[in-house]
């Protein structure tokens, strides 16, 4: 019975706490894609030194433009090559498959659709591509993430409460004899409580240990996986404070497993 | 000491357990309570160790206006008040000397307080000897003794006993009515609640009589039935 109660725990502490990772690693990324957003504008292959310095200059005349750069294709090559490092190997191409590129930034993220579409109209310019629609798809993802997520951790946080309190209810009905005793010599109901509600407390703190565990090991075997399987995604795991939701967690599980026990014991005590 | 003016108590159900009842017991009195079985007895005590409240009428006990007492008091009324029950109620897991000092451990009083309590417990009902044992080794009369043991560790001025004999053969009867007798000439208010005509006739003690929760009889060196007192005639 009380392997339920901590297994219950665990699962629902593994979900906040893989739910608070990915909520924060998530939106570091959005908040990265938002800020880099940028606008990649692809010289046609057929076009002259005289044409690439025209575009050069035209986007230097655009005042919703904030900075160039000129990428020759070798340096989007090295790029590539180092983005992808141990990833994919480009030692294997004979050639050079980029075209040249510029690499425009918007001063302001809203503008980028209708300058983009402006550039693309360009002579000299091959293909325009920005990621715009990507980050706001995240953004997006990660809100519609955050509500499922949190319903479905209030959902297991009732569940796991609930049966804490079932748990702790056969534990007080199985020593009413002692309880009545307890309470016929004179002792506060505090001092009965305190048994069950320590019981919670430490059902709910090894919850949370397990949780940890199994979070760790997750970190440990499925995140490299997931980060081999993105290579282009930067994800910044860093600003997750693993230490804070650690003790984020250790918190919850402490709360509600003695919570749930002081209404359990309490609904006893009061009839 | 003890004090009841007009109490009541009505069960949820519509039994009127108790009709106006008053009582009052001095410092240092040996009450019996007696009547059949479901005329109030063990209503009544239960009233006065705040097992339940009064649904109407005035209880006063060492003091405490236990009509009136806060759930969070009762605690502290309890430690003014040794309860023995029928059933002994004691906790089979622990030997004589852990069931007695149970009684002291709940109420947080130091392990030194214990140490010195328990023993002059024990010996005053002599069971020093049994101390190690558990509840199911011991004779019913054992039993009952520690259970009286537990009841006295907290020194209570009262000792509240419910039907202490009903489960025990006359020789032990004899033995825990005589340690009741002792517990009272040392100065404690004992209320005894039982149907044991024998003992109480021997005795001659106060007569309480209840009859369909009413007080009926209320005599000095009464006997059980009818609690006629010294030198009165049964009448009507």
């Amino acid at each position: 019975m009380q392997l339920t109660a901590i297994g219950t725990v665990a699962v629902t502490l593994m979900l906040l706490g893989a739910f608070l990772f990915i909520r924060t690693t998530l939106a570091d990324l959005g908040n990265g894609m938002l800020q880099q957003i940028e606008i990649s504008v692809y010289v046609d292959s057929n076009a002259t030194p005289h044409e690439i310095a025209a575009l050069r200059a035209s986007f230097r005349a655009d005042p919703r433009i904030a900075s160039v750069a000129f990428i020759p294709k070798s340096e989007g090559l090295k790029e590539l090559r180092d983005r992808t490092r141990g990833v994919i190997d480009t030692s294997l191409l004979t050639e050079n498959p980029l075209p040249d590129k510029f690499r425009v930034r918007v001063h302001d993220p809203a503008l980028v659709p209708a300058v983009a579409a402006d550039l693309r109209r360009l002579t000299g310019v091959g293909n325009v591509v920005y990621g715009q629609q990507v980050v706001q798809r995240l953004l997006r993802l990660g809100d519609v993430l955050r509500r499922v997520g949190m319903a479905l951790i209030a959902l297991f946080l009732v569940v796991a409460g609930i049966i804490i309190s079932n748990t702790t209810r056969i534990a007080v009905y199985a020593r009413r004899r002692e309880i009545g005793i307890m309470q016929l010599v004179g002792a506060t109901n505090i001092y009965i409580r305190m048994p069950f509600i320590c019981e919670g407390l430490v059902v709910g703190l090894i919850g949370a240990a397990a949780a940890v565990v199994l979070l760790v090991a997750a970190r440990e075997t499925l995140w490299p996986r997931m980060l081999e399987a993105l290579p282009f995604v930067q994800f910044n795991v860093t600003t997750v404070d693993v230490p804070r939701l650690v003790l984020q967690l250790f918190l919850v599980g402490g709360i509600i497993g003695a919570t749930a026990a002081w209404f359990a014991v309490g609904r006893y005590l009061q009839t | 000491m003890i004090s009841l003016r007009g109490v009541s108590l009505v069960y949820p159900n519509g039994v009127r357990a108790l009709d106006q009842v008053s009582l009052e017991i001095a410092k240092g009195e040996f009450v019996f309570l007696v009547g059949h079985s479901g005329t109030g007895k063990s209503s009544l005590l239960r009233l006065l160790y705040r097992e339940a409240p009064p649904t109407s009428g005035e209880i006063t006990v060492d003091g405490i206006r236990v009509d009136r007492l806060p759930r969070r008091r009762v605690p502290a009324l309890r430690r003014h008040l040794g309860v023995v029950f029928q059933d002994f109620k004691l906790l089979p897991d622990k030997t004589v000397w852990e069931n007695v000092a149970f009684a002291m451990q709940v109420t947080g009083a130091p392990t030194k307080e214990i140490m010195r309590q328990v023993p002059r417990a024990l010996d005053l009902v002599g069971l020093s000897h049994r101390s190690r044992m558990y509840p199911d080794e011991l004779s019913g009369g054992e039993q009952q003794r520690t259970a009286i043991a537990r009841a006295l560790v907290n020194n209570p001025k009262i000792l509240l006993c419910d039907e202490p004999t009903g489960n025990l053969d006359p020789a032990n009867t004899t033995e825990i009515v005589d340690l009741l007798l002792r517990i009272n000439l040392k100065g404690t208010t004992v209320v005894v609640a039982t149907h044991n005509q024998a003992v109480v006739d021997r005795m001659r003690r106060r007569v309480v009589r209840l009859e369909n929760g009413k007080i009926v009889t209320d005599k000095e060196r009464g006997y059980y039935y009818l609690g006629l007192g010294q030198g009165q005639v049964l009448s009507g």
